[in-house]
């Protein structure tokens, strides 16, 4: 079969038994971690699901444009769902490992701040370059209106294209999801952070202070490889390119939330499982 | 004008990449355990070619898998390959002597996972996609496991996260000078996801060969290990840091002139344009 025959034939279309294997193999692997670690790990995987979740929901709203924004045929930044994802979830969870020590609310805060701070500036340059590098202006292509402004999309819109340039709703659709999965990442890295702090010394039979390095890299690399498996899945559900949350594809994220919670329940069990003493 | 066709198209069939790729990222892996057998770093390179031998593997997956045009780009799919494999490489460095067994079952279960919720709850539905997201976290955690290896000389939990520091003449115990501690991963970390997704990136199309993709990720493979290695210095001794630095250059130089030779003989013309063009008569 030739790549082009087989595009993915991924709709809006739900499976409900994968979904409901989904949830109860949810459910299972949060029951391992109470069998394993009752208190303390429980807590954490509880912390790293929801930011799983929280990741893959915010993807949805980042517009991701791929090589057709490139070309200036469609709206949206000219990367891929992963990187950019990956990109704002990177900058907030470095925002927010600076606040660890300021507790979980200013923490997360300040990670979702990080990341929508790294998408407003994102959006706007890419703006930049759409209207005065390339000259064409910010049109979307699948609604007539903008949902916020108001403002007529269709006499802007280039014949052949699906709109292009990056439209006020995808602006803020991009900073909302930079915030959800930069605020997101942060979560993971803290709840990880704070067991292997309590944990990590007992097991290796060191002091707290010389444990520290291994918790925040730990930590910190644990966060990355969530982060990445929530925004590669997200990107499978919506197949490549999104405008942002006026996206008719926008209405799939229920699968993304039972996968971005399977996922981040399955690797936050092994996080987990690290510092459980065997 | 005739097409001379040196490899048939798809070449070596898939199952047979997975089989050698598996047992020989193993076998390497547990060649540097020779160091604990002889109480020696210098078969550390020994983890720089089972990372490079996975990450041939793993190249060749993403182009089974990428085949299908998951719409999302390439390089997502090395992402979620060392994503997925870091998180079981980390854990299976507690197994001691057992680590890359541990890591290949624990990062298989991963993956199958991951490849079941892509497929059924997120109705991707691509035929190659459970198999193929199976083999990625597994070629993620033995190649992150062959960089550690190469790195530090183990893939122990203990060896990745303690170093020695020389202070004033006098050798202090330290968690910061290790692998883990250091942040060492994350380099390793990016050093395999480039090089693992770069090479089908670069060589799709329709005039893809399975050889000239297959030397372009080897040649990859040796040049983050050039990186590794210089990385080890500050883990291992010099003398065995050298022979990966040597191994790695050697085997850079010759998979990158392999890679060279097999671009001119796929391109339709080549014309060999100086950098700086000479101005001579001007």
């Amino acid at each position: 079969m030739s790549a082009v025959a087989a595009k993915p034939q991924a709709g809006g279309a739900m499976n409900p038994t994968a979904m409901v294997v989904g949830v109860v193999m949810l459910l299972i692997i949060l029951a391992l971690c109470w069998y394993v670690s009752p208190g303390a790990g429980l807590m954490a995987l509880i912390g790293i699901t929801i930011g799983g979740v929280l990741i893959g929901f915010g993807t949805h709203f980042v517009p991701v444009g791929g090589a057709p924004a490139a070309m200036g045929q469609a709206p949206g930044i000219a990367t891929g769902v992963a990187m950019l994802a990956a990109g704002a979830g990177l900058a907030g969870l470095f925002g927010g490992a600076w606040a660890a020590e300021q507790g979980l609310v200013v923490a997360t805060v300040t990670g979702g701040v990080g990341g929508g701070l790294m998408m407003a500036i994102t959006c706007m340059m890419v703006n930049f370059v759409y209207v005065f590098g390339m000259g064409i202006p910010s049109a979307s292509g699948k609604v007539a209106k903008d949902p916020i402004t108001g403002d007529t999309q269709a006499e802007f819109k280039s014949q052949g294209t699906e709109g292009h340039g990056l439209p006020f709703v995808s602006f803020v659709g991009g900073v909302i999801g930079g915030f959800l999965g930069g605020a997101g990442g942060t979560l993971i890295y803290l709840q990880l952070l704070n067991l292997y702090e309590e944990t990590l010394p007992a097991l290796m039979q060191v002091p707290p202070a010389q444990v520290m390095p291994i918790a925040v890299a730990a930590a910190g690399m644990f966060a990355v490889g969530l982060f990445l498996v929530n925004a590669v899945l997200t990107a499978y559900n919506i197949t490549g390119t999104i405008e942002g949350p006026h996206d008719p594809k926008f209405k799939r994220w229920p699968r993304a939330i039972v996968a971005s919670a399977v996922a981040s329940a399955m690797c936050g069990l092994v996080a987990i499982l690290i510092v459980v003493p065997m | 004008m005739s097409v001379k066709v040196e490899v048939i198209e798809g070449g070596i069939p898939h199952n047979n990449i997975l089989m050698s790729g598996l047992l020989g990222t193993l076998v390497c892996l547990y060649l540097t355990y020779l160091n604990v057998l002889t109480n020696t770093e210098m078969f550390a390179f020994f983890g720089g070619l089972a990372a490079i031998i996975a990450l041939i593997w793993g190249s060749h997956t993403i182009k089974v898998l990428c085949s299908y045009g998951i719409g999302t780009g390439v390089p997502s799919a090395g992402m979620i390959a060392f994503g997925s494999g870091v998180i079981a490489m980390l854990f299976a460095t507690r197994f001691g002597i057992l680590a890359p067994i541990v890591a290949l079952v624990l990062a298989a279960v991963i993956g199958f996972i991951l490849g079941y919720i892509s497929n059924n709850i997120l109705n991707m539905k691509i035929p190659a996609m459970v198999q193929a997201l199976t083999e990625m976290a597994v070629v993620g955690a033995l190649s992150l496991m062959g960089f550690a290896a190469l790195i530090t000389g183990g893939f122990t939990f203990a060896g990745l996260t303690e170093g020695t520091v020389t202070m004033l003449g006098m050798t202090v115990s330290s968690n910061q000078i290790s692998f883990i501690g250091g942040g060492l991963i994350a380099v390793a970390f990016l050093l395999g996801a480039i090089a693992i997704q770069h090479p089908f990136n670069a060589t799709l199309g329709p005039g893809w060969k399975q050889d000239r993709m297959l030397m372009l990720t080897a040649e990859c493979g040796f040049l983050s290990m050039i990186v590794a290695a210089f990385m080890s210095f500050a883990l291992i001794s010099a003398g065995s840091a050298m022979i990966s630095l040597l191994v790695a250059i050697l085997g850079w130089a010759y998979t990158y002139n392999q890679y060279i030779c097999l671009s001119k003989r796929d391109a339709a013309a080549w014309l060999d344009a100086k950098p700086i063009p000479d101005m001579e008569g001007h």
